[in-house]
């Protein structure tokens, strides 16, 4: 084997075919794996042993912060920095303060969402390798596709391409590096 | 037969609830007899009395006419929730009657209760005399009637669409119901809030004579929907490990019904703080005094358990998927904030200034009476609602959307 290759994609023709095949896979004890389908399917996650995705705990982690950095800021400006009586309030008013600290929890929470789901899942990604086969195009339409990478500690080619394909593969392709 | 799997003989209430129902009657019955013992036998113990009547009716008519909105609102938003809940609140919404022979405790007794009664008599507060034609017994009891009677219609009219999808027997006949109530919905929804905005005007915050508040309405959308929410989890998690519902209700459908209980929660919060915020920034004393006494002594620890207790504890269990997903965690922390919305009302009644005594801070007050009266009007109110939802199938079998309905609960 003097070529290198990413990993081996198995083609399917069904969602059933797939989801079954994704079983077995977890079965065998594979963890670098995954799967491209068209649309989403729900028993897909539990079929691959994926995990639940830590994202909600980062966009409560987000929140707090916005929070204290909400009451933080307008602290140190009214408290600190620039103290001004305003209609005889004290210094530090609290209700007054709570909009901002809302307002700063939502933004900090969103940030937190959208570029923790960025950071988790990859994304941009200018370059994956399942695209040097050619039928991966179909896996937008009407195909579906499981990927068995070679970094996987269980992984041997010949044997994994013959496990591969003893799962109802229509056809089971190398994946160039 | 539009659906075969379901039929309506398979969907009768559980046998248990029927024993519930005499339960109910039993307590209500003998505790709202104490109650009205105490109205009519120990004139001094009337007001707080009544005060304790209103507290308990204010609750339990949350849960009543919240189902009501609630009714309303799934019919327009459509979703697997609306149908799973729909015959819960639909029973609630069918309790409208016996509120209304509920109320009438307060309506004869509005004169030992609302100090603007007294004033309007005397004449002797330029306030009061200047919002006559609001404010007089006579108008005040015509419109606490109109209320009942428009929500009766609402939940009439929704009621009689259900059950003629009920009786479909084609397709058609069972889509045209669930078509025509949505139609319904859309206008009768700003009715309905406006209704509510009158009512609890009327019985609550004209407590204290003087002191108003624009979004004291909203106040009472929000918190009636979470207690009906709230009921309905209890309902539903109680309903849900026994045959028929075990079949139907799946984890999926709790945490919707969850979600929609952190939207109230925080809804409920925004609303109140945003009263504050305003008064308290404006600082005008016509405003300020309804807040000074609520912020001080007793009274101001009950707001602080409020801030805690009835939001930010919620709150940041209902962030949980898990005990979202999980029926009764989610009926344990509804029971909870049911609890808490007693409270709410708590504070909203109790601090108004007594019969002759306006312009005097109220010491804090907790007598017996408000703890049995909330169980006397809730006795003969789930005696009532219990019966409503034993008469018609526990799903709206008919429904078009009912199979997708019960799929989706049991999605991952």
């Amino acid at each position: 084997m003097d070529k290198k290759i990413y990993g081996l994609l198995a083609e399917f023709d069904t969602p059933t075919q797939l989801v079954e095949a994704a079983q077995k896979v977890r079965e065998a004890g594979f963890t670098r794996t995954d799967a491209f389908s068209p649309f989403p399917i729900h028993e897909m996650d539990r079929a691959l042993g994926i995990k639940r995705s830590i994202l909600p705990y980062l966009v409560f982690a987000g929140g707090v912060a916005g929070l204290l950095t909400g009451l933080a800021l307008q602290y140190y400006v009214h408290v600190i920095d620039y103290p001004i009586i305003v209609g005889g309030r004290p210094f530090l008013s609290l209700p007054s303060f709570i909009p901002p600290m809302f307002e700063l929890t939502i933004l900090f929470a969103s940030f937190a969402a959208v570029f923790g789901m960025l950071l988790l899942n990859g994304l941009p990604q200018p370059y994956h390798p399942v695209f040097n086969v050619p039928r991966f195009a179909l896996a937008t339409r009407e195909k579906f596709f499981l990927l068995i990478e070679t970094v996987d500690p269980k992984f041997n080619y010949d044997e994994t391409r013959s496990f591969m394909q003893s799962l109802n593969a229509q056809e089971v392709f190398d994946v160039d590096e | 037969m539009i659906n075969n799997r379901f039929d309506a003989s398979d969907f009768r209430a559980p046998e248990q609830i029927g024993r519930w129902r005499t339960l109910a009657l039993g307590i209500g019955g003998i505790l709202s007899a104490v109650m009205l013992i105490m109205m009519l036998l120990f004139p001094e113990q009337r007001e707080n009395a009544l005060r304790a009547w209103l507290l308990g009716f204010i609750f339990w008519c949350g849960i009543g006419v919240g189902g009501l909105g609630i009714l309303i609102l799934q019919y327009l938003t459509g979703g697997a929730w609306g149908v799973v809940i729909r015959r819960v609140v639909e029973a609630c919404s069918r309790t409208i009657p016996i509120l209304a022979i509920l109320f009438l405790p307060i309506i004869f007794g509005v004169r030992n209760i609302y100090e603007w009664t007294r004033l309007a008599q005397t004449g002797e507060d330029v306030i009061i005399n200047h919002r006559q034609p609001y404010l007089s017994v006579e108008w005040w009891i015509i419109r606490a009637i109109a209320y009942f009677i428009l929500w009766g219609l609402m939940a009439y009219f929704l009621n009689s669409w259900s059950r003629r999808q009920d009786e479909a027997t084609t397709y058609d006949e069972a889509a045209k119901p669930l078509a025509d109530a949505g139609k319904f919905s859309g206008p009768t929804l700003v009715f309905f809030i406006l209704v509510v905005t009158f009512a609890s005007i009327d019985w609550v915050m004209t407590l204290d004579p003087h002191w108003f508040s624009t979004i004291w309405g909203f106040l009472f959308v929000a918190g009636w929907g979470l207690s009906c929410f709230s009921f309905s989890v209890v309902i539903l998690a109680f309903l849900s490990d026994k045959a028929p519902m075990n079949r139907i209700l799946g984890k999926r459908h709790f945490h919707d019904i969850g979600k929609l209980m952190l939207a109230l929660t925080m809804v409920w919060a925004y609303f109140n703080f945003s009263q504050f915020l305003i008064i308290w920034s404006g600082n005008l004393p016509e405003e300020t005094v309804w807040y000074l006494s609520r912020m001080h002594g007793t009274w101001g620890i009950i707001g602080i358990l409020l801030i805690l207790f009835h939001f930010a504890f919620p709150f940041l269990v209902l962030l949980s998927r898990d005990i979202k997903r999980d029926a009764k965690w989610l009926a344990l922390l509804a029971v909870f904030i049911l609890v808490m919305r007693l409270v709410d009302m708590f504070y909203l009644i109790g601090p108004n200034p007594r019969i002759g005594q306006h312009g005097h801070e109220v010491p804090f007050y907790f007598t017996w009476m408000d703890i049995v009266a909330p169980f006397a009007v809730g006795g003969i109110w789930l005696w009532w609602f219990l019966g409503e939802l034993m008469k018609r199938p526990l799903v709206p079998i008919n429904d078009p959307y009912l199979e997708n309905a019960i799929k989706h609960g049991h999605e991952h």
